[in-house]
């Protein structure tokens, strides 16, 4: 499936260069590796100007906080993982285009799909950012709320440290949501909506990890009893995130633009959306077919489920064009005996499968 | 003490802890523990023959060889046995300090596959040093065993397959006090096949430590404040005892008990911690472990007696072996904690590394001592509220037929009844209190995550329940001592009235001038009668 994934990417990549569209984001991080803070140290200035895809707000704090980027880099790679493994089963399978636009042009369409790749994103950062906190790799988090390394050790000492996730999830907004801030669209105009929709959708990614971080608890009074207990946050996996957003993808509100700038429901009949919910402005677009205007790649060369009725099935996947079926072999390692780390041994079992390939 | 002046100490004494509480605990204290997290970093041990400790540092100066996941070993062909986690306590730039007064380390694995066998034994060893360039020390070394109980929460297909399993948290170390700047761990999986050594624990992905320490910040404002307790409960002591010794009697079994009760609670407060500041004293925690259970010990104990002087019943007590019954149950229950926590923290001072609970003979014998502490303790409450029981029987039946009685008997009956229900509420508000804290701060931890309220809220708890009993304390020592007043020489006519108006008296004791047996020889007219 990887493999397929990853061939077709290639082909991709290879063949339709003309998909390329020319807005740039902050995902390239994602794509490009974004050297490791001690390497470049010595010339400071020049590696944020160097990172593709970065508005001059996202810039500027890429100088302020360059150890960030490495992060923030894994943040956006997890999520465009986490992206390619909810969608792997719709037509829309989040592949990646290029290395500077990353999804291409079909992020300009404010659809679902959209919606749910700026929340998972969003998500990413947080994570990675609250989790490299904790590590304690980055200077400006962890003891004290506000950034001041010199008094550090003394806040330590004093209160210990404060929360990471928090710190993620603001840091995570300032840098996230510095692209749209730093636009000004007329009111009630598709820019704004556009605008108004991402923000919505990276503060939902952001707060779904934020909800779905549990509290963790330790008892160590008098003889282990619980007259002492302490407490602390714990990232919950990011498969869990995932599983959330996509539910929210699936409960998404359908949004339009106000006279008065605000976004509305088009169907009012329906509960406004919280900051926990999903929105989008336009329809999806047709992800059966290739379409150089909007971006889609099209479900050819696709495989598929013959027996499955879900979007997976053949039927709906190849949008009724039909299907090739091959044969291949598949081989899986099987009756394994292993330690922790380091020594498997395993028997191979090669199983022959039918597969199958949209038209 | 007139009715008038108890209920203006009264009111100060009560408007103390809420004061401590709201101002003392929300504005200065921070909450009392912090929890920090760490990444064990996997280092590559590629000394042939690891007889001869070397320390393997995660990061800094001299770090170790590392790999950043377990694939990379597997691809290298690196041997489990060579593997370490090492873990820096605490994080770059920062140190520990003796404030901090314990570290408590847990530990988490990331397990992606796992079979049946659920023993993991670690080969675990701390080391020390205090600046940043000196040599290692080692500290402790042992092979621990721990239980893993873990459980996958979604079903075991395909799609899943990534997902960490969720384990427990296992207790890993602690250690009583924290005299040096920097520790390092050093955590190794052997594996042995013919042994059957960590064959069956599954693909580890990551070993991950959370360490617990007390803040820095609410150490010193609970050494500051155990500072200024011990000198004002020692001072209203030895005035209390004065007082009892300048009268002519010997002092009765309730004032000894309340006496007792102040010395525990002085024991308690005595702030030996600040030792820990400047001296390796890793008994700390034991022996503060120890000093409370004396004071519970000896607050249950108090209850009892107290409970039992007022019966007002023909039986003459005044003599402890005549609460062996209800006394018995505190001092096995308390015994038995005891031995409980000599064999948790006691062997931890020499092995930081030890648990009871990871052995089944271990969690069985705890469990047996917890337990039968448990059945003590039930039947001490069974015990006290058949006793409050039967007091307030007696008051009932004495209360109606006061009228009939002398006047000196009368007010002897009535001080009993009033200082009884006096302390009853009291001690039921001081208890409500507490426990009403303690499902606060229990509760309150689903709602952590928003806002610093809660954590602060829990120092505010101790804190502010610490002061609350140090003030029950105090203020049963101030109430209850002999009035110097009522015990001079216009005593023996029997006038107790008229030198105090018509006030009840709080202070009057069960026994008269002319000792206990005065006041049986009353009941027992009275019960004649």
């Amino acid at each position: 499936m990887t493999g397929t994934r990853l061939l077709l990417t290639v082909a991709l990549l290879c063949s339709c260069t003309q998909l390329l569209a020319d807005a740039n984001s902050w995902w390239s991080l994602a794509m490009n590796p974004v050297q490791r803070p001690e390497m470049y140290i010595i010339g400071a200035q020049p590696v944020c100007s160097q990172l593709p895809g970065l508005s001059p707000g996202q810039r500027k704090l890429c100088q302020l906080y360059q150890e960030h980027m490495v992060y923030i880099g894994e943040g956006a790679k997890n999520a465009i993982k986490e992206c390619q493994y909810q969608f792997r089963q719709r037509r829309w399978n989040c592949s990646t285009v290029d290395n500077t636009s990353v999804f291409g042009r079909v992020m300009k369409i404010g659809s679902r799909e959209t919606a749910f790749t700026y929340a998972v994103s969003a998500a990413g950062v947080v994570n990675a950012i609250s989790r490299a906190c904790r590590e304690g790799e980055l200077s400006t988090c962890g003891c004290s709320r506000t950034a001041r390394p010199k008094d550090l050790p003394r806040d330590w000492l004093w209160g210990g440290c404060g929360d990471n996730v928090e710190y993620g999830y603001r840091f995570a907004k300032e840098f996230v949501d510095a692209r749209e801030r730093e636009k000004n669209y007329a009111k009630g105009s598709e820019e704004q909506a556009r605008t108004l929709m991402n923000l919505q959708n990276n503060e939902a990614g952001r707060r779904a990890v934020y909800k779905l971080a549990d509290v963790a608890c330790k008892c160590h009074g008098v003889s282990g009893s619980c007259s002492l207990k302490t407490c602390w946050l714990q990232l919950a996996d990011f498969r869990k995130v995932g599983d959330l957003l996509k539910e929210k993808y699936d409960s998404a509100a359908a949004m339009r633009i106000s006279r008065k700038g605000k976004l509305e429901l088009v169907n009012n009949r329906f509960n406004s959306p919280t900051q926990e919910d999903l929105v989008y402005i336009d329809p999806s677009p047709d992800y059966c077919l290739r379409n150089e205007t909007t971006g889609s790649l099209g479900t050819q060369g696709r495989l598929c489920n013959k027996t499955s009725e879900g979007m997976d099935g053949c039927e709906l996947m190849c949008c009724g064009r039909g299907y090739d079926q091959f044969k291949s072999i598949q081989v899986e390692r099987c009756h394994c005996k292993f330690h922790w780390c380091c020594f498997v041994k395993c028997k191979k079992c090669t199983e022959i499968v039918d597969q199958y390939v949209c038209k | 003490m007139s009715t008038k002046k108890l209920c203006i100490v009264g009111g100060i004494l009560l408007s103390f802890p809420r004061h401590r509480l709201s101002s003392g605990g929300l504005m200065v204290t921070p909450s009392p523990t912090t929890a920090m997290h760490y990444m064990s970093i996997k280092c590559v041990d590629v000394r042939k023959n690891h007889h001869k400790t070397k320390w393997l540092m995660p990061w800094g100066p001299n770090q170790c060889e590392k790999i950043r996941d377990l694939d990379e070993a597997m691809s290298r062909q690196i041997e489990a046995n060579d593997i370490v986690f090492a873990v820096h306590i605490p994080l770059p730039k920062k140190e520990m300090s003796p404030w901090f007064q314990f570290i408590l380390v847990i530990l988490q694995l990331d397990i992606a596959f796992k079979k049946n066998n659920e023993i993991i034994t670690l080969d675990v060893s701390l080391a020390y040093r205090d600046d940043m360039f000196g040599e290692w020390k080692e500290m402790a070394h042992a092979i621990e065993t721990r239980k893993l109980k873990c459980s996958f929460a979604s079903p075991k297909t395909i799609e899943h397959e990534g997902r960490h399993y969720d384990c427990d948290a296992l207790t890993f170390m602690e250690i009583g006090t924290v005299a040096h700047k920097f520790y390092l761990l050093n955590i190794r999986l052997p594996v042995n096949e013919r042994k059957q050594i960590n064959v069956g624990i599954g693909e580890i992905k990551d070993v991950r430590l959370v360490s617990i320490h007390q803040n820095g910040g609410f150490t010193k404002v609970w050494f500051a404040m155990k500072t200024f307790l011990t000198p004002s409960i020692f001072i209203i002591m030895v005035w209390y005892w004065r007082r009892i010794t300048m009268m002519t009697r010997a002092p009765v079994l309730l004032e000894k008990v309340i006496f007792a009760l102040g010395i525990s609670m002085t024991f308690i407060n005595i702030p030996v911690e600040w030792f820990s500041i400047g001296f390796d004293w890793t008994w700390m925690l034991l022996f503060g472990d120890i000093r409370q259970g004396l004071f519970y010990a000896m607050l249950l104990s108090f209850w009892i007696i107290f409970c039992g002087e007022h019966m007002m019943d023909q039986n003459e007590r005044n003599r402890l072996s005549g609460y062996w019954k209800q006394v018995g149950p505190i001092a096995v229950g308390a015994f038995c904690l005891f031995i409980f926590d000599m064999c948790e923290r006691g062997v931890q001072l020499k092995n930081p590394f030890y648990s009871i609970w990871t052995t089944d003979v271990g969690t069985e014998l705890a469990m047996a001592f917890i337990i039968v502490a448990g059945i003590c303790l039930c039947l001490y409450f069974l015990f006290l509220c058949f006793m409050v029981f039967q007091v307030f029987r007696n008051i009932s039946g004495k209360q109606s037929s006061l009228p009939a009685m002398s006047q000196v008997r009368r007010l002897h009956y009535e001080g009993l009844i009033f200082r009884f229900k006096f302390l009853m509420l009291i001690t039921l508000a001081c208890a409500a209190m507490t426990i009403i804290f303690f499902i606060v701060s229990q509760v309150t931890e689903g709602h952590w995550k928003w806002g610093d309220f809660t954590v602060q809220g829990n120092s505010a708890f101790f804190t502010g329940i610490y002061g609350m009993w140090n003030l029950y304390v105090f203020g049963l020592m101030f109430l209850y001592a002999p009035s110097h007043k009522n015990y001079g020489e216009d005593q023996s006519n029997g006038d107790l009235g008229v030198s105090s108006g018509e006030e009840l008296q709080l202070t009057t004791t069960i026994t008269h001038v002319d000792g206990p047996t005065e006041v049986y020889k009353l009941a027992r007219k009275e019960a004649q009668e």
